[in-house]
């Protein structure tokens, strides 16, 4: 637990400090207001290029034999599942006694420009299997994997029929292109990916979170005002900061990837069509054969029910599940009802499959 | 207080945000419906390549304009960003060797294995979901 206790600001006369102080908040700086974020204790064990691979101190007097690797976005920074103690999925999984690892991919750099989906899925990502089966000393493991996170793990397990993946939870997984529909009609042919990564290399930060915040144009507007009625409620402030914070805290999209991203998922719809060849091999959520659960948000704006509900009846698993749970893509596996709804949803399907 | 509390669910800007708030999901979803239309999209097209190119243009007149008065530019800072990058992934790498390091030297005896936690646990809920 951090023991921080929060800094006072020196300046009585702040108008910050006085309107925090009128709505009865304690009067802190909005950073510390915030805490740590991504502060569960955790050694890194592998790392190439800016990926890192972390090992979580487990939190409980004995694990389950089956090391969960957690395979975070791209686009987004992992800390979403692990804000603070208490609003931690990762802390969650420590407490029910499974043994987590955390794949961090970083920020590229103009250097990581030209990786492409091959380079995560058919290199970075197996060594990291490798790696948590050798650091836990076991055969077998499960993969949680988080928006396009949960893309590049779908992929990864279709890709390899003979892989040590005994279960794969995907988290607002989308896996067919048509339906994302604001996406595609933005990025239609005529729109020029081109010119934007030879300008920039890797598509700005900035650009991912204009994106994604114009899928709800109103939502950062509604965002506030919801908590301007609950500004007496310091824990959904802080709650809200927190989130916030994430929000404003983008990765740039590898340029090689986006192309992949614009031209075979959301034009050519390749994956759900069997049509999609990544590194000479082709791509078929039919080889998916390990047990799998695919958690949903109701609400999700960015990884709408159409373009994630292929997953389950296409996957060849036998022992698989779809859950539908109340909330947003982010409220998902962060909010409030993350806590009460998903994370007990998670463990109780988890738990049985990894001894 | 409970008179507070009153007072701000009486409040009229409390009520309108409220209001704001239940409508917004409406007001969003009209409008992405209609940037969904053809034409619509080649506005937010052109939009996004007129922004790149000012972006660009205005980045070069303004790194001019800072290297003349002996500033940093924001390519200056990128450059910065990337080398604290390359610092951290540095360090990363290291700490990785050492951890693979004290795996070694546990394995051959010469350090004792730290406390691990049994591989045993059992699921309270014997059903599977």
């Amino acid at each position: 637990m951090n023991k921080q206790s929060p800094v006072q600001l020196q300046s009585a006369d702040s108008p910050v400090l006085r309107a925090l102080a009128a709505s009865g908040l304690p009067t802190e700086e909005f950073s510390q207001m915030t805490g740590p974020l991504g502060a569960t204790p955790k050694e890194t064990i592998y790392a190439q290029g800016t990926l890192k691979l972390q090992h979580f101190k487990p939190l409980a007097d004995s694990v389950y034999r089956v090391p969960v690797l957690i395979v975070t976005s791209l686009v987004n920074q992992p800390y979403i599942l692990d804000l603070v103690p208490g609003q931690s999925m990762v802390e969650h999984l420590l407490r029910q006694g499974f043994d987590v690892y955390m794949i961090e991919w970083g920020r590229p750099r103009r250097e990581h420009a030209t990786l492409k989906l091959e380079d995560y899925v058919l290199d970075r990502l197996p060594r990291c299997v490798e790696r948590v089966l050798e650091h836990a000393g076991e055969s077998e493991l499960s993969i949680i994997g988080y928006c396009v996170g949960g893309l590049l793990s779908v992929l990864y397990a279709a890709l390899h029929p003979e892989t040590p993946l005994k279960n794969l939870v995907c988290m607002a997984t989308p896996v067919n292109g048509d339906g994302l529909e604001s996406l595609k009609a933005w990025m239609a042919p005529d729109f020029d990916e081109e010119a934007l990564i030879e300008q920039y290399g890797n598509v700005p930060a900035e650009w991912v979170q204009n994106t994604l915040r114009a899928l709800r144009p109103f939502g950062k507007l509604a965002g506030a005002m919801s908590l301007l009625n609950q500004i007496d409620n310091a824990e959904v402030v802080r709650s809200n900061l927190r989130m916030g914070r994430w929000e404003t805290d983008n990765v740039p999209f590898p340029g090689g990837v986006f192309r992949q991203m614009v031209n075979d998922f959301l034009r050519a719809n390749k994956l759900v069509r069997d049509e999609w060849v990544l590194g000479g091999k082709r791509v078929s959520l039919s080889n998916i054969r390990m047990s799998l659960l695919h958690l949903l948000a109701q609400d999700d704006h960015i990884t709408p029910y159409a373009s994630s509900r292929d997953l389950v009846p296409m996957a060849g698993s036998r022992d698989k599940q779809e859950l539908i749970i109340k909330g947003g893509h982010v409220g998902l596996v962060a909010g409030r009802g993350a806590q009460t709804r998903m994370w007990p949803a998670l463990e109780a399907w988890l738990a049985p499959r990894s001894v | 207080m409970s008179t507070e509390l009153d007072w701000n669910k009486l409040s009229p800007l409390a009520i309108w945000r409220d209001w704001l708030v239940k409508s917004e999901t409406q007001w969003s979803e009209s409008l992405t419906a209609l940037l969904k239309d053809p034409q619509a999209s080649s506005l937010v097209k052109r939009q996004v390549d007129e922004m790149r190119m000012a972006h660009r243009q205005f980045s070069e007149v303004a790194q001019a304009s800072l290297a003349a008065a002996n500033l940093p530019s924001r390519n200056d800072f990128e450059a910065l960003d990337e080398r604290l990058g390359r610092l951290e992934d540095g360090l990363a790498h290291v700490t990785a060797q050492l951890s693979l390091l004290r795996e070694a030297m546990v394995s051959t005896g010469a350090i004792p294995p730290a406390a691990k936690p049994a591989r045993n646990r059992k699921p309270t809920v014997a059903k599977k979901v």
